[in-house]
This record gives C-alpha cells, sequence and structure tokens, in this order.
C-alpha cells in the first residue's frame, strides 16, 4: 500500500461507541461538573474546558492548566442541560478528522444513567485508539469525582503527571495555534 | 462506585466462554444487531438472547433500538472500574512502602546528625 499513511476517507464499521456507567448522585451534579469551564477536569486528562461559553456552534478547547498547550478542539452540536451535551471532538495531536462525543444524562430514582458516545471515529487510526482509552477513562472517572469526592487513580495519576507533561507534548499542540477564533476552519 | 452485587454480576457475566466470545465480536464490530451476532454461533438464537440479558445487566453491553431492532455495544467501563480497583489497591501499597522508607531515610539522617 503506497497511501498507508493517508487518511482513510470512510469509517468501515460503524464507527461508533458507547461508555455507559450508573452514577448515584441526581443529574444536576453531574452535568454541573460535567460542563464546568473554568476549573480543572479530573476525569478529562486534567485539563481545562476553555469556551466563549458553551452553546451550539461555540468553540471549545480543552487546554492543560497552564493553558500552553491544547489537548483536544470541537464546536458545541448541542446544549440542553442536564440531559445532552454534544460536541465535534478533534486531537491537535493527530492528523485525523474530527468525529463526534454526546454525552447523554437520564435521571431515575436519584441515580443518573450516564452515556459518553463517539460517532464517526476513523477506523484504524491512532484517533479511534485514543477514544477507546479515553472513554472508559472519562466515564470511569466521572462517576467516582461525583459518588467519592475523587477520581480514580488513574485520574489522579493524569492530575500529578499534568505539569510534567509539557516536555514530551509535541510542538503542534501548541495553544498559540489552536486560538477559539480559528476553530471553526481548522474542523471543516 | 460499584458494589459488591454489581461485582458479583460483572463477574458471572465474564464466567461463560460464549459471553466472553460475544463481548470480543460487539469489540470488533460494534453496533452489529441480535441476528448478526447469533450468525456466529451454533446455539439457538434464543440462548444467544438469554447470554445478552446477563451482558446487559451486568452493564458490559449496551442496547440502542433501530426501529425493530436492537444494535449491540461492548460497555469498557465496568471492566475499567475493575482494574481500578486493584490497581488503586496496588497504589496504596506502593504508598505505604514509600512512606516506611521515608521514614527510614529520615531516621538515618537523624543518626548521621547525631555523629556529627
Amino acid at each position: 500500500m503506497t497511501d498507508s499513511n493517508r487518511v482513510p476517507t470512510a469509517a468501515p464499521s460503524s464507527g461508533k461507541a458507547m461508555y455507559k456507567a450508573m452514577i448515584n448522585a441526581p443529574i444536576e451534579t453531574v452535568w454541573n461538573l460535567l460542563v464546568q469551564t473554568d476549573e480543572v477536569l479530573p476525569f478529562f486528562f486534567g485539563a481545562v474546558c476553555h469556551t466563549t461559553g458553551l452553546k451550539p456552534g461555540a468553540p471549545m478547547a480543552m487546554q492543560s492548566r497552564n493553558g500552553k498547550y491544547t489537548s483536544v478542539v470541537g464546536e458545541v452540536l448541542e446544549f440542553d442541560p442536564p440531559h445532552r451535551y454534544a460536541h465535534s471532538f478533534k486531537f491537535t495531536q493527530f492528523e485525523d478528522p474530527p468525529c463526534t462525543v454526546t454525552y447523554d444524562l437520564k435521571e431515575s430514582g436519584g441515580v443518573t444513567e450516564f452515556t459518553m458516545i463517539t460517532e464517526n471515529v476513523p477506523a484504524g487510526t491512532k484517533t479511534e485508539k485514543s477514544m477507546a482509552q479515553g472513554g472508559p477513562f472519562i466515564t470511569g472517572n466521572l462517576k467516582a469525582l461525583v459518588e467519592t469526592g475523587s477520581p480514580l487513580l488513574s485520574g489522579k495519576m493524569v492530575t500529578w503527571l499534568g505539569p510534567l507533561m509539557g516536555f514530551m507534548t509535541p510542538r503542534q499542540c501548541r495553544s498559540e495555534y489552536w486560538p477559539l477564533s480559528s476553530l471553526h476552519e481548522k474542523l471543516k | 462506585m460499584f458494589n459488591e452485587s454489581h461485582m458479583d454480576q460483572i463477574f458471572h457475566a465474564l464466567s461463560h466462554e460464549t459471553r466472553r466470545k460475544i463481548l470480543d465480536l460487539l469489540r470488533d464490530r460494534p453496533g452489529q444487531g441480535v441476528g448478526v451476532l447469533a450468525r456466529s454461533f451454533d446455539v439457538s438464537r434464543i440462548a444467544i438472547m438469554n447470554h445478552l440479558t446477563v451482558l446487559e445487566k451486568a452493564g458490559l453491553v449496551i442496547s440502542e433500538k433501530d426501529g425493530r431492532s436492537r444494535l449491540l455495544y461492548l460497555n469498557l467501563v465496568p471492566l475499567q472500574m475493575i482494574h481500578e480497583r486493584w490497581s488503586d489497591e496496588y497504589g496504596a501499597h506502593w504508598a505505604g512502602r514509600l512512606t516506611t522508607l521515608k521514614n527510614l531515610a529520615e531516621q538515618k539522617a537523624a543518626q548521621g546528625g547525631e555523629k556529627t
């Protein structure tokens, strides 16, 4: 194959995966933690969500605590508190096209059914691999954080390691290359 | 977090070869229907549906209605929680060892300090 390094144009499988947990807390508690924008999010690898305000069409970027690096960029597709939040999702590190991440929340009897859905993930890419690792991480750590007030060991690890990771982060992840105003164009 | 009865459900669900095979197939082809899945096995469709009920109760499989059919997905979160349960305790173990090391080192330093 001469073009094995090129981005596949269409995903052969459904390109969809789901990560689900029953979280023992009211839906508002889970929602408010999920959509925090000015705090370090241990369930999102210790990143901070940087945005012009979470509403459909708004750009969002997951940045390191010091703002120097941006790991993920996207645009808000749906924002329906406290039930549904969807955004396009692109790793700044990889050349892959954006996929879609949806968080779906339902409450029954004080328990929140939390589902993270990833769609249009390009098959056979680094994005696909990272999503398969990130899905259980995000869902499991969000559950632990809501229920016990602290994340799982994996969540604590990334929060501790966060400040050390800078020198390992590729140059193209620098936030200066991913200003919010440029994202609409970049995500096309 | 996961209570013991949920843990029992997860391990019970995992304790059958066919059910583990179902998880393999759903990992490889997420979103397949019950019919397609059942065709991968020699046992009846009813038997596969019973296995799916066990897997769904344990939270290892998620099903989504799509018209008249059901699409099936693997849910890795319970497996992550099992892993974290014990890796967390290993973490605590090493944290304990480090504390001991710290105490020993500080004792040594204090003794060394007395000599000079």
